[in-house]
């Protein structure tokens, strides 16, 4: 009885494993961020931080009740955004935005980004490699 | 064949040998200088990796290993701990030096400068560098001071410059050294590092990398790891980790 067949089943499901997982350069996203927790925000950029180890910015999203809850936003490092087109910041302070993203695991009101959208749709930040 | 179409293709293969070939350096040595950086071979998820893209040995630097890394029982043990808690205590978290290994493996890119006598490698993550000392001075046995990316001495062999570093840092015990990885393969104060840089061609750089770590490992182990050369670019970009850190308080694991 040959081994092999459970050997590669090991290794690709072992390598699967491995792409579901995304991955920060400066820490574990897995360890920050829950990938089962998508969730979607609308709302206005109060402050941005165009910085290392990630961008952030922050925006002020109202709830169904009426109050505002300030949320924080994670992003990708500005080295890697400026290696695929974004130079410079591309959010503007008072602009109303809609984020896609997933919630952190132990913090409120913070989530890491995976679209930030303008109000007629249009995508103004990213994360790297969806479009290959 | 059109006359004129054949001269053109004529032309264009007498000019692919100057597009492959590795022009020497001043000493006639190959030339490693440039900037490079780790071929991202993990595909991203398909909404996107969250930051840059990466090597699979960035998260498992005995990847494609068969059997995976020889740890001694304790490292295993350790590797076992990091990986359950989703590498939450990686020194990275805390902008804490990447280390020689993590240097080559990390997204960011680096730039070789080579001089004779001493080859100088500058990293974006952090504005680090290495120096490798090729002027002929031998490795010493002992390092007064440790260093997160050890001391290096190189030499020449044919093609290839062949690096041996030791003096790598360590805490109060051997669990307290450098990750190698996300996975957190770790590295003690025992180590001893051999790199032989080969650049296969212009635009590859392979770096062939032995780990003889016997408080960590029960066998040295070699991997490749291969670097591909920048064009788009002649700039570094400063990442400097503690710009705006505020990850380390919110890393929970699971």
């Amino acid at each position: 009885m040959t081994l092999r067949p459970l050997r590669n089943f090991v290794l690709s499901f072992g390598l699967l494993l491995l792409m579901a997982f995304p991955s920060l350069a400066h820490h574990s996203f897995a360890a920050e961020y829950d990938a089962s927790k998508p969730v979607t925000l609308k709302g206005v950029i109060a402050k941005v931080e165009w910085t290392n180890p990630h961008i952030r910015f922050y925006m002020d999203v109202k709830s169904p009740g009426g109050s505002t809850a300030r949320w924080e936003i994670s992003g990708p490092s500005v080295n890697s955004l400026a290696r695929n087109g974004a130079k410079k910041p591309t959010l503007k302070i008072g602009e109303t935005v809609t984020v896609d993203g997933f919630l952190a695991r132990n913090v409120k009101n913070l989530a890491n980004m995976k679209t930030v959208k303008s109000v007629d749709g249009k995508i103004l930040l990213d994360r790297i490699g969806d479009q290959k | 064949m059109n006359p004129f179409r054949l001269a053109v293709i004529v032309l264009l293969l007498s000019l692919l040998p100057a597009c492959t070939s590795k022009s020497p350096a001043a000493d006639g040595k190959p030339d490693l200088s440039g900037i490079w950086e780790m071929k991202k071979d993990r595909p991203c998820p398909k909404d996107g990796c969250p930051d840059g893209e990466i090597s699979y040995q960035f998260l498992d630097i005995g990847a494609g290993l068969p059997g995976g890394l020889p740890y001694q029982p304790w490292a295993k043990e350790v590797v076992t701990q990091r990986t359950a808690q989703n590498g939450k205590d990686d020194p990275a978290s805390r902008c804490m030096p990447d280390g020689l290994v993590k240097l080559h493996t990390n997204p960011f890119r680096r730039k070789i400068i080579q001089t004779p006598g001493l080859l100088v490698i500058l990293f974006e993550r952090d504005a680090t560098y290495r120096q490798i000392y090729t002027d002929g001075r031998p490795l010493p046995t002992e390092v007064d001071l440790p260093s997160f990316n050890g001391y290096s001495t190189g030499n020449w062999d044919g093609d290839t410059l062949v690096v041996q570093s030791i003096g790598f840092k360590q805490g109060d015990t051997e669990k307290d050294g450098e990750w190698l990885d996300r996975n957190g393969s770790p590295l003690t104060g025992a180590a001893k590092i051999t790199e032989r840089f080969h650049r296969v061609d212009h635009g590859n750089l392979e770096v062939t990398l032995t780990v003889d770590d016997p408080k960590a490992y029960t066998a040295p182990w070699t991997i490749k790891l291969n670097q591909v050369l920048v064009t788009d670019s002649p700039d570094l970009i400063d990442y400097n980790c503690t710009e705006n850190e505020r990850d380390a308080a919110h890393v929970a694991g699971r």
